[in-house]
């Protein structure tokens, strides 16, 4: 009877522990999406800000949107507690780091255009969309 | 995802794009052959069952055009080949391996070509 008893609760506790982990797995990974979510929005508003036709290219700012950009980056690396985006988060960083060598290049010698803006918007929201798996 | 192993079953339109239009007119004979693969690589790509074989076509057929009508300059053109690039390698490395090859033949054999074709165009 006893030992009927303890089957039970072992089988109960596996039960429970697979089903808590289940929950936790995917308020990970909704976690994990939402900073996927919130970095996609620091790099739309970080080309926003800077891939205007005809604006003086104000370098102070420039550095200090990369040194946030690259804060943020880092932090979602470090901590994200869903493991296996971590390459994700490596290859978004790469984007960003990417973007913003270009965007430089081309600001501080006056040659950005509407498309340039659109075009790298465009391939931001595309990446971020398959980071996410859409 | 459908596989881009899969053969295609849909017929590209062959429809002169502004593209086709566009690489009729260059006359450099030392990217003609680069510039008949190309074509007949994005007009293969653009009646693929795959969806991201297909958008990776348009876009970089719609860049070229911008290319060619200088919104874009060739600098930015790089730029958004790498960034597909790095976006498609996931995919094809994704692919089973006998699919691969056409896979890789239709996004980053096209784009390594783009590249050429870009430099006849302006």
């Amino acid at each position: 009877m006893n030992s009927t008893l303890n089957s039970r609760y072992a089988f109960l506790c596996a039960a429970a522990i697979f089903i808590a982990s289940c929950g936790t797995a995917t308020f990970t990974k909704t976690g994990s999406d939402a900073t996927i979510e919130s970095l996609r929005s620091f790099e739309l508003a970080f080309i926003d800000q800077f891939a205007v036709p005809g604006k003086k290219f104000n370098a102070t700012a420039f550095n200090a949107k990369v040194n946030e950009g690259n804060a943020k980056f880092q932090e979602a690396i470090a901590n994200d507690q869903f493991t296996a985006r971590r390459p994700v988060f490596v290859d978004l960083k790469a984007q960003f780091d990417a973007d913003a060598a270009h965007l430089k290049s081309k600001a501080t010698r006056g040659k950005i255009t509407p498309a340039l803006a659109s075009e790298m918007k465009k391939d931001v929201n595309k990446i971020y969309d398959h980071a996410l798996g859409r | 995802m459908p596989s881009a192993g899969k053969k295609k079953h849909k017929k590209p339109s062959r429809k002169k794009s502004e593209l086709d239009s566009a690489l009729d007119q260059v006359g450099d004979e030392s990217v003609a052959a680069a510039t008949k693969e190309f074509q007949d690589l994005l007009s293969e790509a653009k009646g693929d069952t795959s969806e991201l074989i297909r958008q990776n076509a348009e876009e970089v057929e719609r860049r070229l055009v911008l290319l060619k009508k200088r919104k874009i300059d060739k600098e930015d053109f790089d730029h958004f080949i790498e960034n597909q690039k790095r976006d498609l390698r996931v995919f094809v490395d994704g692919q089973p391996a006998q699919a691969q090859e056409r896979a890789e033949k239709l996004t980053l054999r096209i784009l390594e070509i783009a590249a050429k074709v870009a430099i006849a165009l302006i």
